[in-house]
């Protein structure tokens, strides 16, 4: 009981990056305790396996019934070789599936979860994390006792790098119980091209009067744009025409919950924190020390978003720095 | 057609008074060019009737004559002399309706108007010239009591007319003038004129309720929704038949200006028209008025002030709004507000134990009324809990109270919402339970009496928790804050005249009559008022009233609360815009951030004002 | 079909949240309780289902202050029945890894073949119950379900979300466990009225048939980040900050490509 076991999710193109935050939070627990980083990828062809940085050993599990993802066929899987291994953690990112497979998998395993961690780390054989509640507006610091299940914080950790060594790939049978499940999948659904909505936006760069002009609203835009975000307004900047009514942020017109936030020249007025507070990560960027947005805000910088979109832009087209 | 009963037979001496005072025109005068021209319509109608009666008298009664009581006198004479006033008239009606062409008659049946300007034309016309052809016949009345008869009279003599011919003609325009009037007679009650005749039982059956209740039959049963034409009381069939189609209620209606589909003019004639022409039980809500019309409304009551046959039509649309709650029918913005309210009280979704937060940045304890007795029981309001903009409002309010010595409370986190928008908003269920909760909390508390910062809990409780039995003394704070003011207890000092305006809150001025405190206090505090037009009676709403401020705005063209500060910056030289509602703040503080116009005018609240006099007494 | 809905209520965090004496608990003078948002979803989903299908709906809760105000809320909008669950362990709030063996000796009690709740709650950090419940009582489940089709009474087809907006379709046989995100429909608005006839009803408070069971795992201390009790400030020249920006963002893995 040393090991830690992490639940690898595959995407399209690969592996899910936060399946990659997750061995680096495994990481930081298997050198704790001085054993190894196993993942487990699940998949539904034995094709090959995808390159996978910072794990010791991959174990590989292929059944026509782990292609498509449910909830039943993988949380079998992942029971099975946490009987197997007996892992001193398990390690699954928050995702749709962690959520399905880690709270299932700890009740099968009779073994203690926590959930949404920023933070973990295992002294005296114990496990002790700083968990989200409220969708972070309150930090718990948890404690557990090892083996232990853990589904961390997409963004909390960075993605592994390489350890050198390439990792040893062990394919191992499935067990018995896929060849009867009672789940099945149907069919898959993306969004359509076009459609625009923006409570679904994970980024947002949102522009209050503070813009000025409707002249200035290029440069919002190619902020927005080096950032991958939706460009959004306050209610006068919808008002003016400059954007349409569809990026209004607030009471009257969207709420929205992103990642990533940045308000520009926007004041904060109840009506528009409303609809934006409990986004992820706000930025908030006003000439006003004493503008309300701050007090919403996660960040602050009193400066004149002038100086400091071009800066950012900047620095954003030169690549990360 | 069946309808639901409506009490409207009690207090016959108050219902005349009304009707004189309508038949003086009281209402109509507010509006100059058409008031005159409207009561030198109505007057020579009166006078020109004798000239009718004289000549149906004299075909169905052989010998009937008004001659023995002056009609070939002074009644003549009253007759040639308001023939011209009536012709005058009906040119300044004419001149209005097809050249000025104002605003209110869009969508008015114009048409109508016309027929009958012509029709009165012909009659007074015709009677004219019958009494110039009796006069060159040398029968009927003597020229002398007939002055304008008499000029044509001579024309037609100098123009060599036979006595012969004369009486002919005066026999054909004797018939041509009873045609006229028969037709008109048969005209009028199916045109708008039918106002003649149901104006004054409109006028005279008026509700005499008190204006800020929507009457519950019984304290346990709630209104019910308005569906079809059989849940409508016969006078609101009547207001609806008695319509002038004038327009006056379209002009004041801040939802129509800003570009909203409601008109209460249409509003009251598309009910008549479906009153009219479907079956009794045909829905109305939906196919004949609309969700979004309904919704429109502010509950201002400005069209209920200014309609000169006092048709209700508020009352209307907030039965017609129950309709569209029961049916679920409710836009996703309303939803969050009620259902809020329905969770902790308050529209705003912020847990009720946050409501008394406010007071931490005061350096005092506010007394928990629920606790110890109080003078004062301060009913503060959501906004003014819970909008951190009208917060430092309220604690300045605080100060002001406490510098005065006022001994007060407040309830903390048992105080509700009034319900005074819920209830306008149709929501009857969530109304009582609003009320009765804050009933509950106020009758275990000792007090003398409630002071609100808020017009809209003013009015629920000051005169809706009537229906629930409960009756308190109520002022709201600009009232209170003036008697402390003027007892010398919280002394202004000296402060450097400013010229600012006021604007009247609905519910403090239409709805429950605080015109004059504002105005001494922003006197007391040492500025001058440069008044709106539209002030007083005429105050135009900000747009947020009768659960508005719960709803998507995107519909509008103009938000009300920007046409108030164009209005307000078209004074001039105000600099201050005084408000005296916590709505008002917010309302009126985004109003100028959407307009660009914080350099040029600032909202400030009465209390602040006043606070700042305070602060310069040593 | 028997459907059970599991609500929690959740704490009601307004502006500033304040830590109580002992620090393992949120300060709950200034704190309401209310429905967590998820539960909501779920309760409104399984009255859809009854519209269209024709299901009898109980809603449950672990009883508790506020609970009968809400589960009387829950008849209004369309419950048939509704219970509390009384528990000994009422020391403090119960998490959903400790309710779930009472949840499910319930679910197995009422004779339910369908169980839905919210995908998840603010306080949840012990564990979903959902997937909790799906396991102990060996019963298929999904999470972050969007909307519940029934096929022939023996299978429902649920909406699983991920997140860019991608979906899948899933068939799960019934009985089984749904986590619910958003329901099929906006919730519906309950109008005054019905809610004051149904704060007229009694709900039933029945004992738990299984103990609450929690691993040994404990909440520490609880605190406010840094970041929540008042912005963080970015101080220097606008090249400063925007070096602190882009540090901020790299960090969180926000400027990778979606
Ligand atoms: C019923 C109702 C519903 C409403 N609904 C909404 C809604 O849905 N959404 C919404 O947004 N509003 C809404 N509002 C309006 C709201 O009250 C505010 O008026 C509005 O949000 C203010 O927008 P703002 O912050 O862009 O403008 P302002 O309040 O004018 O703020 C501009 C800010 O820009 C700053 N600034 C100026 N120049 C610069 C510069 N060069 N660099 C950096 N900062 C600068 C200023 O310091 C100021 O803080 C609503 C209002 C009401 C009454
Ligand atoms: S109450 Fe006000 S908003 Fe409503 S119809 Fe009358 S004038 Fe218009
Ligand atoms: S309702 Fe009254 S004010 Fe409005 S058009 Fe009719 S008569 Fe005129």
């Amino acid at each position: 009981m040393k090991d830690v076991l992490v639940y690898i999710e595959l995407i399209e193109d690969g592996v899910r990056p936060s399946s990659r935050e997750a061995v680096s939070a495994g990481r930081e627990i298997a050198s704790a305790t001085g054993g190894s980083v196993i993942a487990l990828i699940a998949s539904g062809e034995p094709v090959g396996v995808p390159t996978l940085d910072g794990v010791d050993r991959i174990i590989h599990v292929t059944h026509p019934a782990l292609g498509a993802y449910t909830a039943e066929a993988h949380a079998a899987v992942l029971a099975d070789m946490i009987a197997k291994l007996d892992p001193a953690a398990v390690m699954l990112a928050y995702t749709t599936a962690g959520l399905d497979l880690a709270s299932a998998v700890a009740v099968t395993a009779s073994l203690p979860l926590v959930a949404y961690c920023t933070d973990v780390t295992v002294a005296d054989g114990a496990l002790t994390t700083t968990s989200q509640m409220y969708g972070g507006r309150l930090e718990a610091v948890v404690r557990a006792p090892l083996p232990v299940v853990v589904s961390i914080m997409p963004g909390a950790f960075p993605e592994a790098v390489t350890t050198g060594a390439s990792p040893e790939i062990i394919v191992q049978d499935a067990p018995k119980s896929l060849d009867a499940l009672r789940s099945v999948f149907v069919d898959e659904q993306r969004p359509a091209r076009g459609s625009f909505d923006l409570s679904l936006a994970e980024r947002i760069v949102c522009i209050g009067r503070g813009i000025g002009a409707a002249d200035s609203i290029a440069v919002a835009r190619e902020l927005a744009d080096a950032l991958n975000a939706e460009i959004a307004g306050s209610r006068p900047v919808i008002d003016q025409g400059w954007l349409e009514k569809e990026r209004q942020v607030g009471k009257s017109g969207r709420l929205v919950k992103p990642r990533l936030y940045i308000g520009l020249g926007v004041s904060g007025a109840p009506e528009h924190l409303e609809g934006m507070r409990s986004s992820d990560l706000i930025i908030a960027v006003n000439s006003d020390a004493a503008a309300p947005i701050f007090t919403v805000a996660h960040y602050a910088a009193v400066c004149d978003m002038f100086d400091l979109v071009p800066a950012l832009i900047e620095r954003l087209k030169a690549g990360t720095p | 057609m069946i309808s639901q009963p409506a009490m409207r037979f009690d207090q016959p001496g108050r219902r005349l008074q009304g009707l004189l005072a309508a038949i003086g025109h009281r209402r109509l005068i507010r509006n100059r060019y058409s008031g005159i021209l409207h009561a030198m319509i109505f007057v020579s109608f009166f006078v020109l009737a004798t000239a009718i009666v004289q000549s149906f008298g004299s075909v169905l009664f052989p010998g009937f004559s008004l001659a023995p009581v002056g009609g070939d006198t002074w009644i003549a004479l009253a007759q040639d002399v308001f023939a011209i006033v009536m012709l005058t008239g009906v040119a300044l009606a004419a001149w209005q309706r097809l050249v000025l062409r104002p605003a209110r008659f869009k969508g008015s049946n114009n048409t109508d108007a016309n027929i009958i300007y012509i029709l009165i034309v012909i009659i007074v016309v015709t009677m004219l010239l019958e009494a110039a052809f009796a006069i060159v016949a040398g029968s009927g009345a003597s020229a002398i009591w007939r002055p304008v008869s008499a000029t044509l009279g001579a024309a037609f003599t100098a123009m060599r007319m036979s006595p012969e011919f004369a009486s002919q003609a005066h026999d054909v325009f004797y018939w041509l003038h009873v045609g006229a009037i028969l037709a008109f007679v048969v005209y009028i009650p199916g045109s708008k004129h039918r106002h003649m005749l149901l104006a004054a039982p409109n006028v005279y059956f008026r509700s005499l309720k008190p204006i800020g209740q929507i009457p519950r039959p019984t304290p346990e049963v709630p209104p019910p929704p308005l569906a079809a034409a059989t849940d409508f009381a016969w006078k609101d069939m009547l207001d609806t038949y008695a319509c002038t189609e004038c327009g006056r209620c379209q002009a004041a209606c801040p939802a129509y200006a800003s570009g909203l589909p409601l008109s209460p003019k249409l509003l009251i004639t598309d009910l008549r028209d479906h009153f009219v022409t479907q079956p009794a039980d045909a829905p109305i809500v939906g196919p004949t008025i609309s969700e979004d019309t309904l919704w429109a409304c502010t509950t201002c009551r400005a069209c209920m002030e200014v309609c000169p046959v006092h048709i209700e039509h508020l009352p209307k649309i907030i039965g017609m709004r129950r309709t569209l709650i029961e049916n679920g029918n409710i836009q996703p913005m309303l939803q969050t507000a009620l259902s809020n309210l329905q969770r902790v009280g308050n529209s705003m979704g912020t847990a009720s134990k946050m409501r008394a937060r406010w007071t931490k940045g005061l350096p005092f304890n506010v007394k928990d009324a629920r606790k110890e007795p109080v003078d004062v029981l301060w009913f503060v309001g959501d906004f003014a809990s819970y909008d951190p903009r009208v917060q430092e409002i309220s604690r300045t309010v605080a100060l002001l109270f406490q510098r005065a010595g006022v001994d007060f409370g407040i309830l903390y986190d048992s105080e509700r919402n009034s319900g005074n928008d819920v209830h306008r908003v149709g929501e009857e269920g969530l109304f009582e339970t609003l009320a009765r909760e804050n009933i509950a909390t106020l009758s275990a508390c000792t007090f003398k009496r409630i002071v609100t910062t808020d017009p809209h809990s003013l009015n629920a409780l000051a005169q809706e928790y009537s229906a629930f039995g409960a009756t308190y003394d109520v002022v709201h704070y600009s009232a209170f804050l003036l008697e402390l003011v003027e007892a010398g207890r919280l002394p202004l000092g000296p402060t450097e005249r400013r010229t600012v305006t006021y604007h009247d809150p609905c519910y403090l001025g239409r709805y429950n009559g605080g015109f004059d405190a504002p105005r001494a206090l922003i006197a007391r505090a040492g500025c001058a008022i440069n008044e709106m037009g539209r002030c007083r009676e005429n105050s135009f709403c900000c747009g947020a009233g009768g659960g508005r401020i719960w709803q998507d705005d995107s519909a509008m063209t103009e938000r009300p609360s920007e046409n108030r500060i164009r209005e307000a910056l078209a004074l001039g030289d105000a600099e201050l815009f005084v408000v005296a509602c916590p709505k008002d703040s917010v309302m009126y503080g985004a109003a100028i951030d959407a307009l660009g116009v914080s350099d040029r005018i600032k909202v400030v609240d009465l209390a602040e004002l006043v606070m700042s006099a305070a602060e310069t007494h040593s | 079909m028997h459907i059970m809905v599991v609500l929690r209520l959740v704490a009601d965090l307004g502006g500033d949240i304040e830590i109580a004496h002992g620090g393992k608990d949120i300060d709950r003078e200034w704190v309401d309780l209310k429905l967590n948002e998820f539960d909501d979803h779920a309760l409104e989903e399984a009255i859809f289902l009854k519209e269209i299908v024709g299901a009898k709906v109980t809603a449950i809760m672990i009883d508790g202050d506020g609970v009968e105000r809400s589960l009387q809320t829950a008849l209004a909008r369309g419950a048939d029945e509704a219970r509390r669950i009384a528990v000994d362990d009422t020391d403090g709030p119960i998490s959903s890894r400790a309710m779930t063996p009472v949840v499910a000796a319930a679910a197995a009690e009422l004779g339910a073949d369908l169980v839905l709740t919210g995908v998840q709650s603010p306080e949840d950090i012990f564990g979903q119950l959902a997937p909790s419940l799906g396991a102990v009582l060996g019963w298929p489940q999904a999470s972050a379900v969007s909307s519940v089709k029934p096929d022939d009474g023996s299978t429902i087809t649920v909406q699983q979300e991920y997140s860019g907006g991608v979906s899948a379709a899933i068939r799960l046989p019934l009985p089984a466990v749904l986590g619910v995100q958003t329901a099929s429909r906006p919730i519906r608005y309950v109008t005054g009225s019905k809610l004051r006839q149904a704060m007229a009803e009694e709900i039933p408070r029945i004992e738990a048939t299984a103990a609450v069971a929690m691993p040994d795992v404990e909440i520490v201390e609880l605190r406010v980040p840094d970041e929540a009790g008042g912005a963080v400030m970015l101080d220097g020249d606008a090249d400063a900050i925007a070096d602190e920006i882009l540090r901020l963002l790299a960090d969180r893995a926000l400027l990778q490509v979606c």
